[in-house]
């Protein structure tokens, strides 16, 4: 047993749990969702009715309202949990839109 | 006898005076909007003058991620809000801005988060939050089921809920009634519940609501305001089943609003889908009427489905309304709460939030005074 090595994220944290208990919780294929939510709605491209004119005017009016809930969390990062800080101190999307910065996978 | 006729007369003038008085400072009891703004703002302002009269922040609470859901006491003396990425609930003492209530939902590896329902009894005594709780393991999030987390007020704090009422998932609204007997919770259906033990109590159907050639409605309840006519009011589209697809009357839009006093149903289908319309306010004097906001200011008839729209500036997610009827506060998404009249439609103000932070997705709440 000690010649098996970890290879994934799964395998250390059996590897590191501290009793045997707490590597039966680990459990492997679990993580089918990617993102906080499975909610993929078209985004901004287009609105309900397959035109724009139904979209938040201007974008910036929506653009928290969609990154707190996790609403879009492919196009918007996640600020309820994965990147907290994303829009820290750029309170008013209309002015602040050009300081937001793109989020890479930790 | 005739002695005393002096004295009762200018005793009776006193009080006909005080009476006069009296009536007239209910009548003009004013109307102060209480609502949030980024980054951690709750702040108080005097309707009628335009004028942000008190504004407070919520100590120990994230940056990134903005306030939701606020509802102030009926004395406006307290507003609790959710904050903190959903995690924690503050209650803000608005004369003092001193935190006076504070529950944290998460610990012990279990993660909670309250995302919208929150509600106050309207005694003032205790608050109903609903919880997604999510059991962090090392190598999984485990769900587990959601509950009504009831707190009392004066728990200071470190509260911890008094009682923990299981409950359906995916509610985005509690509501209680005018009297505090009962605990709206509205879900899969509007639910009836027993604030004490949570037992269904009624049900008004929502899902199961089924007309001929209607499908299954869907709605975004997530915005109370409903403390002027004591009626939750929601915006609702549904799928005509008789019509084909890109049929203009294929999917429709209407009202559907709950009498929180009387516990009946009111609803008007008025349109074929042309717009996004996100919340609604019953008119408290003119309660026929329900305004409707998103990127238009929408008035509709609730028995006629006559109808009025103009354009706002830009898109509002909330909307609502003072307690003679006459103007509407519309809130949410940016950093002004617009001022229309109710009558005309007309925009006659407009409130910038203090430090000009965006409302994002909070709650536009009224008390008076």
């Amino acid at each position: 047993m000690n010649r098996v090595k970890p290879l994934n994220r799964k395998a250390h944290q059996i590897a590191g749990a501290s009793t045997e208990e707490a590597a039966e919780k680990v459990k492997a294929m679990s993580s089918v969702v990617a993102g906080c939510a499975t909610t993929f709605d078209p985004g901004w491209e287009v609105d309900p009715f397959l035109g724009v004119a139904g979209l938040c005017q201007p974008m910036e009016a929506d653009l928290y309202g969609c990154s707190d809930p996790c609403w879009w969390p492919a196009q918007v990062p996640d600020t309820l949990h994965s990147y907290p800080d994303w829009n820290s101190g750029k309170d008013d999307a209309a002015r602040d839109w050009r300081a937001l910065q793109s989020v890479f996978p930790k | 006898m005739r002695n005393k006729e002096w004295l009762i007369t200018p005793i009776l003038k006193v009080a006909i005076v005080m009476l006069a008085l009296f009536s007239n400072s209910v009548l003009a009891a004013k109307d102060f909007i209480v609502t949030a703004a980024r980054p951690n703002v709750v702040f108080v302002v005097d309707a009628k003058a335009r004028e942000v009269v008190a504004t407070h922040k919520i100590p120990n609470t994230s940056m990134g991620n903005s306030p939701i859901t606020l509802v102030p006491s009926k004395d406006g003396k307290v507003a609790y809000v959710i904050h903190n990425r959903w995690e924690t609930i503050s209650g803000i003492d608005l004369e003092t801005g001193e935190e006076v209530f504070r529950a944290e939902l998460s610990g012990g590896g279990v993660r909670g988060k309250a995302p919208f329902a929150m509600d106050l009894r309207p005694d003032g005594k205790e608050l109903a939050v609903f919880v997604n709780p999510t059991q962090l393991l090392p190598g999984e999030y485990k769900v587990l089921d959601p509950y009504i987390a009831i707190f009392r007020t004066d728990a200071g704090r470190a509260a911890k809920p008094v009682r923990k009422l299981p409950v359906p998932r995916r509610v985005s609204t509690l509501a209680y009634s005018a009297t505090g007997k009962f605990l709206y919770a509205f879900s899969w259906d509007m639910l009836k519940l027993d604030p004490q033990t949570g037992e269904v109590k009624g049900k008004h159907p929502w899902r199961s609501w089924h007309r001929p050639n209607r499908g299954e409605p869907d709605t975004l309840a997530i915005w109370p305001q409903w403390e002027q006519a004591n009626v939750f009011a929601t915006p609702f589209y549904v799928a005509s089943t008789d019509k084909p697809e890109g049929h203009p009357e294929a999917v429709r839009a209407g009202v559907w609003a709950l009498d929180l006093e009387k516990d009946t149903i009111r609803y008007t289908e008025f349109e074929n889908a042309s717009v996004v319309l996100f919340s609604s306010v019953v008119n408290p004097v003119r309660r026929d009427e329900v305004y409707t906001v998103y990127t238009q200011l929408t008035r509709t008839n609730l028995e006629t489905g006559e109808m009025d729209r103009v354009d706002l500036d830009h898109t509002y997610y909330n909307v609502n309304v003072s307690n003679d009827g006459s103007e509407l506060y519309i809130g949410g998404t940016q950093g002004d709460i617009a001022v229309y009249d109710s009558k005309t439609l007309e925009r006659i103000g407009n409130i910038r939030t203090p430090g000009g932070g965006d409302q994002v997705l909070t709650s536009l709440r009224i008390f008076s005074r």
